[in-house]
């Protein structure tokens, strides 16, 4: 009896708690330093500013605060002495005046900083709303965005600056050992000469295989099952040619052949089409001031500035570049 | 009528009026009262005794002061009895105000006349009158009192204002008071769409529809995107070549570049492709066969493969894509 009652017993399981995984501050296979950034705001925000900050922050995951908290009393240099040990790199300064919202983004500790304003902008959620199939798979905002900058070909300086800064932003990324599922976001920034405006806008990669039916891809895409009852057989579904919308016919251009599986469909050494959904926010910026230190120092480009003021800066940006070169190959290694 | 009711209740009074005092005093005065009264009812008609007992009211309030004087000296220990007194003496005051106002003139002088006959039957009238009369008279007052207040009130007329019954004096405060709290809601409700724009500055809602510009910003996206995979496939391709021994780099890294080559192409032009690569490798193969007799086992693998392939070559598309995949295992190999 006591042995039968001692089998019933159930054995005590006693589960060890989970350590929060630590980010690698350093690339292990580069050697170089990864980016991580801070987005905050300076002075109160309204609600739609707030969100734009958080969407701001979705957008730099994983590498930032999502959670990050400022009081009134905070300044700067608060954050600054934070930013140091948490090997912090970059911030995103969100400011209101009565005329328009501001973005700076500065590199800490000690600049430059680009002063952006903010034309226009509209939030995720509002993006979002006005799509008929929104996209959000749960592994989107597991590793962090690609960017990729066109239009900044002209040879300004203040342009190349800001190229710099924005290639910096986003740890580079190595063409041999990358793996193509971890590229998930794309950042796109436009400039346009005409009316010196920049298109910044957030993108999801979609992979669909090539030359595969559409309710054969659907079928594997989806795990729902088909409706079979106006089918005869089996083999109706296979044979029966399903009707594609215009937009649905693969370009050439848009075709890419993959060196590795990513998902379950997409394999190694077959064509796959590039889709690309947009995730938001998105925002139309005009550069109106370079500082040489964090919120502050001399102004090295300003839209509106002095003639003379714009000769001295000319100088000085020169230098700057001189120092960039000197300091790494961030530029050369990107191949965006 | 009502003299008819006060008739018929002193009486009772009077009884019970009597045995109280038959209990407190001596029995003497009550021994003297009956003759008196027996005397009254032979002598005079009724109409006469009603005379009298009006009149006799009048002198038993003076003949209740006159006794309260004296049995004070006589007994000054009973206390109680002198606070009851007094009591008997203010409730006599009040009935004599409302008999005068009631009364008329000429009921005076009769009563002054009744005075000398009868002082000692009046005595104990006047005491039973007095203890009921008062709770009637003080009812009727009351209502009366309020009957006419009430008219009073009803009868004014109250002019009919939007502004329902305030005083004249605050009427036109009123109105001010209304007209200042519209002008404050209205400042307060153009403040409010003030702070909505400034907040919303800047804020634009996206069109459902892709116009130009968003689709040339897809496409310089896509273009991108591509660009970036492409070449990680070809680094990534390359660096698979380089993986296995040194000895076979230069034969994996050109089959490589072959099957680039074949992609880059496209479908239509495989199968013409694929004879040629099967005839290279044969021709490497035959290189290997002659150094050592181990080569001589890789003779019949070749021979093996070949019929395979022999066999397959008519076969549908399907045995065309199982002939790659055998290459592509057996070059792994190797």
């Amino acid at each position: 009896m006591r042995k039968k009652k001692q089998g019933f017993r159930r054995p005590v399981i006693i589960k060890k708690p989970k350590q929060p995984q630590e980010q690698p501050s350093v690339d292990p296979i580069t050697g170089k330093k990864i980016p991580k950034s801070f987005v905050f705001s300076r002075g109160k925000l309204p609600a739609p500013l707030k969100q734009l900050q958080m969407d701001l922050r979705k957008l730099m995951l994983p590498y930032t605060a999502l959670s990050l908290r400022e009081k009134k009393r905070n300044n700067l240099r608060d954050f600054l002495n934070v930013a140091g040990p948490m090997g912090v790199t970059h911030f995103f300064i969100l400011s209101k005046t009565a005329t328009s919202p501001y973005l700076r983004v500065a590199t800490t500790p000690q600049g430059p900083t680009l002063t952006f304003k903010i034309h226009e902008y509209s939030l995720a959620a509002d993006i979002a709303r006005s799509q008929l199939h929104p996209r959000c798979p749960k592994d989107l905002f597991k590793s962090s965005a690609l960017i990729v900058l066109s239009g900044f070909v002209s040879g300004d300086p203040p342009l190349q600056l800001t190229t710099n800064m924005f290639q910096n932003i986003f740890p580079t990324i190595d063409v041999k050992t990358v793996k193509l599922s971890t590229c998930q976001r794309i950042v796109l920034l436009n400039y346009n000469k005409d009316t010196k405006l920049i298109d910044f806008r957030h993108y999801s990669i979609r992979l669909q295989p090539v030359g595969v039916s559409r309710r054969i891809r659907k079928l594997v895409q989806s795990h729902q099952v088909p409706d079979l009852r106006n089918l005869l057989d089996v083999s109706n579904f296979v044979t029966k040619a399903g009707y594609g919308s215009e937009s649905e016919a693969d370009e050439e251009a848009a075709t890419v052949t993959l060196s590795s599986d990513i998902g379950r469909v997409n394999r190694a050494s077959t064509k796959s089409a590039v889709k690309l959904h947009e995730v938001g926010p998105r925002m139309t910026l005009q550069l109106v001031r370079i500082e040489k230190g964090l919120c502050s120092g001399e102004v090295l480009f300003s839209e509106y500035g002095k003639a003379g003021g714009k000769g001295k800066s000319d100088d000085e940006m020169q230098g700057e570049e001189d120092e960039e070169d000197q300091d790494g190959e961030h530029p050369e290694d990107s191949e965006d | 009528m009502a003299e008819e009711m006060t008739m018929v209740e002193p009486g009772r009074g009077k009884r019970k009026f009597f045995k109280k005092q038959g209990h407190k005093k001596s029995s003497n005065k009550a021994k003297v009262m009956p003759p008196q009264h027996g005397q009254k009812k032979v002598k005079i008609d009724k109409k006469m005794k009603k005379l009298f007992r009006k009149r006799a009211r009048e002198y038993n309030s003076d003949d209740e002061d006159e006794e309260a004087t004296v049995p004070a000296t006589s007994e000054p220990k009973g206390l109680a009895s002198i606070t009851n007194k007094r009591n008997d003496e203010d409730d006599t005051e009040s009935e004599d105000g409302s008999e005068d106002e009631g009364a008329a003139g000429p009921q005076k002088t009769w009563n002054k006349n009744a005075t000398d006959m009868n002082n000692h039957s009046s005595d104990d009238e006047g005491e039973d009158d007095n203890e009921i009369q008062p709770g009637i008279t003080k009812f009727t007052e009351g209502c009366r009192a309020f009957k006419m207040a009430f008219k009073n009130i009803m009868q004014k007329s109250v002019p009919d204002d939007m502004l329902g019954p305030i005083l004249s004096g605050q009427r036109k405060l009123v109105v001010d008071k209304l007209a200042e709290e519209e002008a404050e809601s209205k400042v307060k409700g153009e403040a409010k769409k003030e702070k909505k724009m400034l907040a919303e500055k800047g804020h634009v809602k996206p069109a459902t529809y892709l116009d130009s510009h968003e689709k040339f910003l897809i496409s310089v996206a896509t273009k991108g995107v591509v660009k970036l995979f492409n070449a990680v496939n070809k680094a990534q391709t390359a660096q698979k070549g380089l993986n296995p021994s040194r000895t076979k780099d230069a034969k994996e890294i050109r089959k490589r570049t072959k099957q680039a080559f074949f992609s880059e192409l496209g479908k239509p032009s495989l199968p013409a492709i694929g004879t040629t690569t099967k005839a290279k490798e044969s021709t490497d193969r035959v290189e290997d066969e002659q150094p050592a007799w181990a080569p001589l086992r890789d003779n019949y693998m070749l021979t093996s493969s070949r019929l395979k392939d022999w066999d397959k070559m008519p076969d549908k598309n399907v045995s065309d894509d199982m002939g790659k995949t055998s290459e592509d295992s057996s070059s792994d190999e190797d």
